[in-house]
């Protein structure tokens, strides 16, 4: 079937349908219901929407941890089946391993891929020293302040050069400011990587001063509504997104649409 | 000039050296604080365990019978006759072989099951309940069940103690495997973890604080396994050195037993204590712990 479309990810027509864990006798909820979205190699795309629209479920779709109930994923021109470990997978929390130091949290997913010990440390050295973590090698997760943390969240997934990175809201937890930081690191790391990124988040101004486009969820049950290729030029300049003269007209687009979204969310509960 | 200046003169030469001079001294006077609170606290330990003694001593054969409460000195002596006459060090070495050896085996079992069904759920589903059953026997019960099994040897005695270990270690390490979080889990078989590595990277080191734990728990567990078989039957062991004194009614050698006993297991539990600390070094909540004596 059509492998050789020239995009990374290819999904098409895709469900989901969830049964709530734990208690007996719940209703299963349709979370996502048709979506289809093309994602070219390169591109960073950022998926936004209501909380509890189903873009977190399709993230974890793309990495392969749970399967569509119905539809495929195309990952490279193949249908995904199990894990997906050719993506990078950058969650909410840091995920890092609090026994292990800055340094073997870097290196733990070369690790897994087998490299040699002594390729491992220059690697993982490299990428620290990019981030501006250089001399906090042997400092363990606790001893690291929450930026320091989502830095060496980043490195411990960029080290292993994915060629596709997944990202679920990973500044979200941050302060305003530290997060802002966070974005020009994550754009003068992904700027002429080559890099695929997905991007998950609920920020618009953290979507366009990202993006080269916005995916725009309906709420639940989970469908895009549209896709927004976002106005602004690269390279970009996270502290003065506000100040591009595109900003506004194109900040009060997506508002006015994602506000549909969330503030009638009474008219469209059908009586059963 | 304003009155703030007036009162505060040195700030106008140089806030900085001035304040790092205030730095030093803040920190000298932290460092010193914490000195003399340790200090305080050995030195009140040591007020403490002296008052008793002394107390003790005077009490008994005044305010108390010495046949019910014996005394500090006697206790000595016969904690040396012991070791001089009925070698007290012989008893001791089979105790501390029971103890030591049930609760090895306790503690692997109770391991390698805790994380076998941690990890296949369904089986652990239908066992839970027998489990929580047999863990709510008190396992002290079992013991004339394991001397009728095993004999009056050390067998038993290594049974008692291995039993009294097994569930805590099991259930400890159960609630250990799972607390290892989804995410992270999820992000590591992203990154490309086989199952080996999840298990030996990501799932015993989640586990290890509730396992530390009940390795720590479970060390006066083993040796009240090992004493109360001793109680039973035997003709070896402080067990029995203590039942034989209770036997002779000699109330300084029954203590002489129960020193002993206690010297055993605080030096069992401090070396785990430091096994587990340098296990845990990552572990905030743990590093702060208090370190012995």
């Amino acid at each position: 079937m059509g492998g050789s479309t020239g995009f990374v990810i290819d999904i098409r027509s895709v469900y989901k349908v969830f049964v709530p864990q734990g208690r007996n006798g719940q209703t299963a909820h349709v979370a996502l219901q048709d979506v289809t979205l093309r994602i070219p190699e390169g591109r960073f795309v950022c998926l936004v929407g209501p909380s509890g629209c189903g873009k977190s479920t399709l993230l974890n779709m793309i990495a392969g941890l749970i399967r569509p109930t119905d539809g495929t994923i195309w990952y490279k021109g193949r249908p995904l089946d199990g894990v997906n470990t050719d993506v990078g997978y950058i969650t909410q929390d840091d995920n890092l391993l609090p026994w292990r130091t800055l340094q073997q949290n870097v290196e733990l997913a070369l690790e897994f891929r087998g490299v040699p010990p002594n390729e491992r440390r220059r690697r993982a050295a490299e990428y620290i020293a990019r981030v501006g973590l250089a001399g906090f090698e042997h400092h363990y997760p606790h001893e690291l302040s929450g930026g320091m943390r989502k830095r060496a969240a980043l490195i411990r997934t960029l080290v292993y050069e994915p060629s596709v990175v997944l990202m679920d809201e990973p500044f979200g937890a941050l302060d305003a400011q530290t997060r802002i930081l966070m974005q020009d690191e994550l754009l003068r790391l992904w700027e002429g990587s080559g890099k695929t990124v997905v991007f998950v988040t609920h920020d618009l101004v953290e979507a366009i001063a990202l993006s080269d486009e916005v995916v725009l969820f309906s709420r639940s049950p989970g469908t895009i509504k549209r896709v927004y290729p976002v106005p602004l030029g690269r390279p970009r300049d996270v502290f003065r997104v506000h100040a591009h003269p595109q900003f506004p007209d194109f900040y009060r687009t997506l508002w006015e649409e994602l506000r549909t979204e969330i503030t009638d969310l009474g008219q469209e509960r059908r009586p059963v | 000039m304003s009155a703030v200046e007036t009162e505060l003169p040195r700030t106008e030469s140089d806030p900085r050296a001035y304040a790092e001079a205030l730095r030093i001294r803040v920190q000298q006077e932290a460092l010193l604080r914490a000195r003399q609170e340790r200090l305080r606290t050995a030195w009140g330990r040591l007020a403490f365990a002296a008052g008793v003694l002394v107390a003790w001593e005077l009490a008994s054969g005044r305010v108390m019978d010495e046949f019910f409460l014996s005394r500090p000195s006697a206790i000595l002596t016969a904690l040396w006759e012991m070791v001089r006459r009925e070698s007290l060090l012989y008893h001791l070495q089979f105790t501390v072989l029971e103890a030591l050896a049930g609760y090895a085996l306790g503690a692997g079992s109770g391991l390698l099951a805790g994380f076998g069904l941690a990890r296949w759920e369904s089986l652990y589903r239908v066992l839970e309940p027998f489990i929580v059953a047999l863990y709510g026997i008190p396992r002290i019960a079992l013991a004339p069940l394991f001397i009728l099994w095993f004999g009056i040897g050390i067998a038993s005695k290594i049974a008692v103690a291995a039993v009294m270990v097994f569930f805590i270690v099991l259930i400890n390490t159960v609630v250990g495997v799972r607390s290892a979080p989804l995410p992270l889990l999820q992000v590591a078989r992203v990154m490309g973890a086989s199952e080996w590595d999840l298990i030996r990277k990501v799932v015993f080191p989640a586990a290890t604080p509730f396992i530390v734990a009940a390795l720590q728990i479970t060390i006066p567990q083993a040796m009240i396994g090992a004493i109360v078989g001793e109680f039973i039957s035997a003709n070896r062991g402080v067990g029995h050195l203590i039942n034989r004194a209770a036997g002779f009614l000699d109330t300084a050698g029954l203590f002489a037993g129960i020193l002993t006993l206690l010297w055993v297991v605080l030096l069992m539990n401090h070396s785990v204590t430091a096994l587990g600390n340098r296990w845990m070094r990552w572990n905030p909540r743990v590093r702060s712990s208090p370190e012995g004596m």
